[in-house]
């Protein structure tokens, strides 16, 4: 008798510790399975990126798991699928579909593969949750299947005049309408749409002075010294360069030899400026372009929302135990992000049916720092997730680092080299 | 419109692609064969600067003496295991064959050194001089100096050394020259090893100009066929002045009606001169069946 009670006294305390460790976190452990399906570029020449954005799942997933409840309840688990070119992307997205009897297909970071595997798992009726390719025809084909947790490339135009509207023109002592803008980009899709939406922000909203018409080119292109030269020509005050790669490195480099002036360079994405084999290749003669990204060096996690920082924090903490580093790069953010996302909304539809999975996104109303990244939710019609809501940032070349200068309020650094001055003068 | 600087690139450029051009075309004008896997030797030849330079210290100049000898032993040991299989079948194998060895050559450098962009920041990689109005970059410079020089020297190769003739003999009838007791394949070996040795030195000395990434030769090569075309299939001193023509068409036309419609002009210029010149500025009509 007197074992018994002492079993059912050990019983009952080590219940309550368990159900207070439990409520510590908030969740209940996962029970069951949930199944999506995860497509990236695992071979061919975009399997760099591909890799670091199923890293990135692979992160939250676990995270989302331990740490968060699971989705729905469930352990999410993933059915992988290798993609590298469109035609592939769209074979194994069906294969997904009907072998492996995902209704939710996530991936492809990239333009030339999203639209494939988009209209591939449309024909099965799966939901495709992209997290991160940037074509704005994504979701201008009136499919009520697929969402966009990232902006499109119209986005990074219009975050790209918010800041130099915002925060160059009075650092330059200017008014908005004051500014003389000269456009140079590669002539991909992602390029021309990131161009043209800034053009057309920069005269509609602002008023702002085009001192040409764009001039695009090939990436491939081998001496950018004629487009320099007219540049010179025109003077502008800011020159808005979407780069793709080793395009970048170019200008850069002739434009110094051309002593080209101008007061700031603003660049958007993890292409030309935005990699890191940019500040590789010229260290600290990178210094001053800016180039729109996903939060680096110098973040306040603080000025998230508490549910942001928590989440955010374990991600980073997440990462560096898989990584070892304590930068993230682009392709874990951004799939954690969106992963982080599908999760939220999974949670408020409790189901995959397409009709209730798509009220309960279009419901989801959160405000800038409620995720990872700081981002917020709140998609369209269209699919799509808010400009003024996927929170992105302005990096600076300093020193061999792109560091986080803008919005302020969100980091600890702040943008140098306004103007721009000599070439042998940014130090 | 500023003439001078125009006008420099275009020499700049011009050297460049000469560069590139003339082991193309004597390894097309002797062997026949289109070798699609040129840039990817461009590209190995840019890494090998990177890899002396980053991890050895080696300037690139330096890694130019070492680069000649290795290239040539590079094109021999490629020319013994896949290009002698298959030099006396049809175009179309020995098409597929560069073709493969391309995406070969490509695929193996992404895997061992991924798709980034490296760069090879020398000391003086910003030096330019300036002269008449115009900037030149130094290591365009040297490019061009040793484009000059290199299509000269192989010009005097070709023209007054006895394995120079031999190479002609074969290149103008290949079975005349082997009743003649030469040994076609050995003439072939050494024609492929030298003209890839000519695109390793001109890899190497692309490097400290441009970003190496694993299609790096693509955005060359492509160049490189039309200057060996319009020059005239074979004709080196052709290949330089058509690689200068090209350059001066894409310099001018980027700055006169724009960069987005270089290539058309270029290629209509290609296209233009081969409809009243099918054989090229400089070719003799008729070359590209010589030899078979």
């Amino acid at each position: 008798m007197h074992h018994r009670r002492s079993f059912v006294m050990a019983l009952a305390i080590v219940t309550v510790i368990a159900l207070a460790v439990a409520g510590s976190h908030g969740q209940q452990a996962p029970s069951g399975e949930y199944k999506i399906g995860v497509l990236q570029p695992l071979t061919g020449p975009l399997a760099v990126q591909g890799k670091l954005h199923l890293e990135g799942y692979e992160i939250m997933r676990d995270l989302i798991n331990s740490q968060f409840g699971g989705v729905m309840g469930k352990k999410l688990v993933f059915a992988v699928g290798d993609g590298p070119d469109p035609t592939a992307v769209a074979s194994e997205a069906t294969r997904l579909a009907t072998r492996e009897g995902v209704k939710i297909i996530t991936g492809t970071f990239s333009s030339t593969l999203c639209g494939a595997a988009s209209e591939a798992a449309s024909r099965q009726n799966a939901i495709y949750w992209e997290t991160s390719c940037v074509d704005p025809r994504f979701t201008r084909r009136n499919l009520k299947n697929v969402f966009r947790t990232e902006i499109d490339g119209t986005g990074f135009g219009w975050y790209n005049i918010e800041f130099i509207a915002k925060h160059l023109a009075h650092r330059l002592g200017k008014k908005p309408n004051e500014l003389r803008i000269a456009y140079l980009s590669e002539d991909s899709s992602y390029g021309q749409s990131v161009t043209e939406s800034a053009r057309q922000r920069a005269k509609q909203e602002f008023g702002m002075q085009e001192v040409a018409p764009p001039e695009y080119y090939t990436f491939t292109t081998n001496d950018l010294t004629p487009i320099i030269l007219k540049l010179k020509n025109t003077n502008p005050d800011i020159l808005h360069h979407i780069a793709r790669d080793q395009d970048a490195i170019l200008f850069w480099r002739q434009a110094r030899e051309q002593n080209f002036q101008v007061k700031a360079v603003v660049h958007a994405g993890a292409t030309g400026y935005g990699t890191p084999g940019f500040g590789k290749a010229f260290g600290n003669d990178a210094n001053g372009p800016f180039a729109l990204l996903e939060p680096g060096p110098g973040l306040i996690i603080e000025k998230f929302r508490p549910e942001g920082q928590r989440v955010e924090r374990a991600f980073r903490e997440a990462v560096k135990a898989k990584t070892g580093s304590d930068v993230l790069t682009g392709g874990h953010q951004l799939a954690g992000g969106g992963l982080w996302i599908l999760k939220l909304a999974l949670d408020a539809a409790k189901t995959d049916d397409l009709d209730k999975f798509r009220a309960a996104v279009l419901s989801l109303d959160l405000p800038v720092g409620s995720g990872v990244n700081g981002w917020g939710v709140k998609f369209d019609e269209a699919g799509q997730n808010s400009n003024a809501r996927v929170q992105h940032y302005m990096l600076q070349w300093q020193n061999g680092s792109l560091v986080t200068v803008w919005p302020e309020e969100f980091t600890t650094n702040r943008a140098k080299w306004i103007p721009l001055g000599p070439w042998d003068q940014r130090k | 419109m500023p003439l001078a600087q125009l006008i420099a690139s275009t020499l700049l450029l011009g050297g460049i692609y000469a560069l590139i051009a003339v082991g193309l075309t004597l390894i097309f004008g002797v062997m026949r064969v289109v070798n699609f896997a040129h840039g990817e030797f461009l590209m190995l030849a840019m890494y090998v600067a990177f890899w002396s330079f980053s991890l050895l210290h080696a300037d690139p100049y330096l890694t130019l003496i070492v680069s000649l000898p290795l290239f040539f032993a590079v094109g021999w040991l490629s020319y013994s295991v896949v290009m002698r299989p298959i030099i006396h079948t049809s175009h179309n194998v020995q098409v597929f064959t560069t073709v493969g060895l391309s995406i070969v050559l490509q695929n193996v450098a992404l895997v061992l050194w991924t798709a980034d962009a490296r760069f090879l920041r020398t000391d003086y990689y910003a030096v330019a001089l300036r002269f008449a109005g115009a900037v030149f970059n130094w290591a365009q410079l040297v490019a061009f100096a040793v484009a000059v020089l290199l299509t000269a020297a192989l010009f005097a190769f070709m023209r007054w050394t006895y394995t120079g003739k031999v190479m002609r003999a074969t290149a103008q009838d290949r079975q005349a020259a082997a009743l003649m007791g030469i040994d076609t394949n050995r003439v072939y070996a050494i024609t492929w090893a030298v003209g890839i040795a000519c695109v390793g030195a001109a890899g190497v000395l692309l490097a400290p100009i441009y970003p190496v990434y694993p299609t790096a030769g693509l955005q060359f090569v492509l160049i490189a066929y039309v200057a060996v075309v319009l020059g005239g299939l074979g004709d080196m001193a052709g290949a330089l002045i058509a690689a200068l023509v090209v350059a001066a068409v894409e310099v001018i036309g980027s700055y006169v009606v724009g960069t987005a419609w270089k290539e058309v002009l270029y290629l209509l210029l290609f296209i233009g001169i081969l409809v009243v010149r099918p054989a090229g500025l400089f070719g003799q009509r008729g070359a590209e069946a010589f030899g078979s």
